[in-house]
């Protein structure tokens, strides 16, 4: 008898480490993966905060009547780059990632305004030089949004396995708390400003 | 010792493993039961004052102690091979490894990537993901993986730092020997039943904490767990040690015979023994994966129990004059390696004058490779490709670096991207006929999104320029990033692979092996239960198969059928040799692309001197009119690939 309920607590045991431990390294791989894909993010962020200050100042030129503007693109631009350096260091961070979310759409708005009022501008346009800036941009915009997609995913997953039966047993005790989407809201079309002619 | 026989070897040593493994667990039963025997034992007769139950033998104690033991032992080793089974980067996170960008502009970063992408490109496998253990001083790197397509290369901060490109370049060759001898493996199996037997003595700790009036049973069988436990970890490392010794010493000489360089690797080994951490980690999780290190990771090293041979053997071993002495380390200043510049308007941070860094308008006709292939064939000897197998030479790694080198900036960054490399692998397939692209672009558009559409016909210029022999290069470089992609990301990258293949009716063999490489070195990050099993120990039952594969290479060298038949029978008639059997010559129209896959994912299945007639047998097909053209020999590599037996880069003779 003596030796059928030591079994026993030898088997019960055996299944709540298993159980634990499973959940716990589940929990840091998901941890570790969304924090993985924000360093993604970050690369190409930075590959766009470095491309704005040539655009800048190749539209200075053209653009001699649009002070406000640029300085608008510098300031979001600048606000930005402080916002991604406090998320890269903290990925998931709920302040930090509203921040940068709030940040980058602020520069996107921006930034779209400067790309609408270039329109305007035949002689800019014509530039090689911006030209291949602003397709550069484009490009690194793309990049930024897939990666965004992926860091998304990633936080989606991890929330997920945080919340559901029975890991949220482990993500209390073991202090997993709750990631943050980075989300970048669309300037809407109509919101774009009207350019004067 | 070819490739195949250093894999054969490896399997071997497998089931050497598993039955040093079984005699310890039932040692470790055996005297679990004694402990329990003689508790239950005296226990019982105190309280009945019975003689007769004080006997050894109690058949029942003895089925609960048997069955207990096995249970835990079983439990403990099959969840680890199942977390495990997620390949190289489940060990690398279990050591507290970050992963590095594979686009990263850090300096040290920028070095220890390079030196791993070059060294992957010149022995023909995909880039594995690359980790650092920040927590780490010491100098120490470990490669973990089932195959090469899941596996990572972890190196701790003090090798990233304090190593020169020489002296890493010596340790990540040591690296990718265990890659290529199939150590991994047997590793990764090792780590997974240590850990059965490490759990006895976990048990064994909380059943010592037991409280209450009858808890003392409890605690001293916890006792007893321990002890043995214990007992059993011993065995496990003596084991461990025992199998990873002698691999260190094939693994350190073969890592000289790749870079030619015993200075490099030797350095390396005095630095570790010249600083204080010397090769120590820090993590408590060491333990388990010791056998996985570069040099001897723990503190114990008394005889038997050491990992690695002892470091002054080691660098005797590749500089006999070594006089003992270790040198004071300096640390290497920091821009060992400049960082290529991603892109070409990279500026400071304050807007820089008039006028900026010209960006490339239209991409610059690529400067690519400088040993191309001459569009006039190439002469190897077909026993040559067959030798190269897993056994990059010097003059692969000069002519990996080189490509590396000469690879446009612009492509690479790309390549090193998730959306570049997703773009990247989707403009390869495009279609030359611009009818047809553009309507294979807005099918990509529909099935990806227009992110991915806009890149791909962003690159596809740039793309079509890299030569046949660059392409597969490029597409192991892109690997990481592709591995990077949610599983959603995944999802759509498959269907518009797919896509692009059905959309394109000519879609040819090449275009068909390279997607092939890339879905198989993919499917295992995303779907780790898909590995192939080894089910063929006899080449016979693969006839029809050896046929196919045989037929679709012959086709693809020649328009000619009389020729292409006359190159099939140079294969085949080595292969029924061997095979004791008729291999069969078949019609296009049943070597397709489709049976053709459904084959080779059948010789994936096969032990590995099968793998080594069929891959001879393509060689001869391939080599049949003695010229080997740079498109035929990427398909052979290919082939190769999908075998699991990377073939080095095609040099010219």
């Amino acid at each position: 008898m003596l030796t059928l309920s030591c079994g026993f607590i030898v088997l019960v045991a055996v299944v709540l480490v298993v159980f634990i431990v499973a959940g716990y390294n589940s929990l840091v791989t998901l941890r570790n993966r969304y924090k993985n894909a924000y360093s993604q993010i970050d690369v190409q962020l930075k590959r766009r905060y470095d491309l704005i200050p040539n655009l800048v100042e190749t539209a200075k030129g053209y653009l001699a009547h649009e002070r406000g503007t640029l300085e608008a693109v510098i300031a979001a631009r600048n606000a930005a780059v402080t916002a991604n350096t406090r998320a890269a260091q903290n990925p998931g961070d709920s302040s930090a990632m509203k921040e940068i979310s709030s940040a980058e759409t602020a520069l996107s708005g921006v930034m779209g305004r400067l790309f609408a009022l270039a329109e305007s501008y035949p002689d800019l346009k014509a530039n090689t030089t911006m030209l291949s800036l602003m397709e550069e941009l484009t490009s690194t915009e793309n990049k930024v949004s897939f990666a965004r997609q992926a860091y998304n995913d990633s936080v989606m997953a991890y929330n997920t396995r945080r919340e559901v039966f029975p890991t949220n047993l482990i993500a209390g005790p073991f202090n997993f708390g709750p990631a943050e989407l980075f989300v970048i809201d669309k300037p809407e079309q109509k919101d774009a400003p009207k350019v004067s002619f | 010792m070819d490739f195949f026989e250093r894999q054969d070897k490896a399997r071997r040593h497998t089931a050497f493993l598993v039955f040093y493994f079984v005699v310890a667990i039932v040692l470790m039963i055996g005297s679990i039961y004694l402990v329990v025997a003689t508790l239950t034992g005296a226990f019982e007769s105190r309280d009945t004052s019975d003689e007769t139950t004080t006997s050894v033998s109690q058949p029942e104690v003895f089925l609960v102690t048997a069955f207990g033991t096995l249970g835990i032992i079983g439990a403990g080793s099959f969840f680890k091979t199942l977390s495990l089974a997620r390949g190289g980067r489940a060990v690398a996170e279990l050591l507290d490894g970050r992963l590095v960008n594979p686009n990263s502009t850090d300096a040290h970063e920028r070095k220890l990537l390079n030196v791993v992408e070059e060294m992957a490109i010149a022995s023909g496998v995909p880039v594995p993901q690359v980790y650092v253990m920040d927590g780490e001083p010491g100098i120490n790197a470990f490669a973990a993986g089932h195959s090469a397509s899941d596996a990572a290369i972890s190196v701790t901060r003090g090798a990233m730092t304090m190593l020169t490109r020489d002296e890493l370049q010596g340790v990540i060759a040591h690296e990718f020997s265990h890659l290529l001898n199939g150590d991994m493996k047997l590793n990764l199996r090792l780590m997974g039943l240590i850990f059965g037997i490490l759990c006895l003595t976990v048990i064994g700790r909380i059943l010592v904490r037991a409280r209450g009036k009858n808890a003392w049973p409890a605690i001293l069988v916890g006792l007893a767990l321990i002890i043995v436990g214990w007992v059993g970890v011993l065995f496990g490392r003596l084991i461990q040690a025992a199998v990873s010794r002698q691999r260190e010493f094939l693994a350190d000489a073969s890592a000289v015979q790749f870079t030619r360089n015993p200075s490099g690797l030797a350095g390396a080994l005095k630095k570790i023994g010249g600083i204080s951490e010397g090769s120590q980690l820090r993590s408590h999780r060491a333990e388990e994966a010791s056998h996985f290190f570069f040099a001897n990771g723990l503190k114990s090293g008394f005889f038997g129990f050491a990992t690695h041979p002892p470091l002054i053997e080691r660098i005797r071993a590749l500089d006999p004059s070594f006089d003992g002495k270790y040198p004071s380390v300096v640390l290497p200043d920091t821009p060992v390696e400049v960082a290529p510049p991603p892109l070409p308007s990279v500026s400071p941070l304050v807007p820089p004058p008039q006028p900026p860094l010209m960006p490339t308008a239209t991409p610059p006709p690529l400067p690519v490779l400088p040993p191309p292939l001459p569009a006039a064939a190439v002469s190897i000897a077909q026993q040559a490709i067959v030798e190269d197998i897993g056994r990059p030479r010097p003059e692969h790694l000069q002519y990996a670096v080189d490509l590396h080198q000469a690879a446009s900036a612009s492509i690479k960054t790309a390549a090193r991207d998730p959306l570049g490399a997703h773009a990247l692998v989707c403009a390869f397939l495009l279609a030359e006929d611009p009818s047809l692209r553009e309507k294979q672009l807005q099918e990509l558009g529909r099935t990806t999104s227009d992110a991915v559409r806009d890149e791909t016909r962003r690159m596809w210029p740039q793309v079509q320029q890299i030569p046949d022999q660059g392409r597969i290069p490029l597409v192991d470089v892109a690997l990481p990033a592709l591995r990077r992609l949610s599983p959603q990301q995944f999802e759509q990258f498959r269907l518009s692979v797919n896509t692009l293949m059905s959309s394109d009716n000519q879609s040819n063999l090449f275009d068909f092996m390279m997607q092939k490489i890339v879905m198989r070195h993919l499917d295992t990050r995303f779907y780790p239960e898909r590995r192939p099993v080894t089910q063929f120990y006899d080449l016979r039952p693969l006839a029809r198969d050896a046929g196919i594969v045989l037929s679709a290479t012959a086709y693809a060298g020649t328009e000619d059928v009389t020729k292409a038949k006359a190159a099939f029978v140079k294969g085949a008639e080595l292969l029924s040799r061997i095979a004791r059997e008729e291999i069969p010559w078949l019609p296009p129209t049943e070597c397709e692309l489709a049976h053709l896959d459904a084959a080779l994912d059948r010789f994936a299945q096969s032990v590995p001197q099968i793998k080594k007639n069929v891959l001879s047998a393509c060689a001869g097909t391939v080599a049949f009119d003695n010229a080997i053209q740079p498109r035929e020999a990427e398909i052979l590599r290919a082939v190769a690939d999908s075998l699991d037996c990377p073939i080095p880069p095609f040099l010219q003779s």
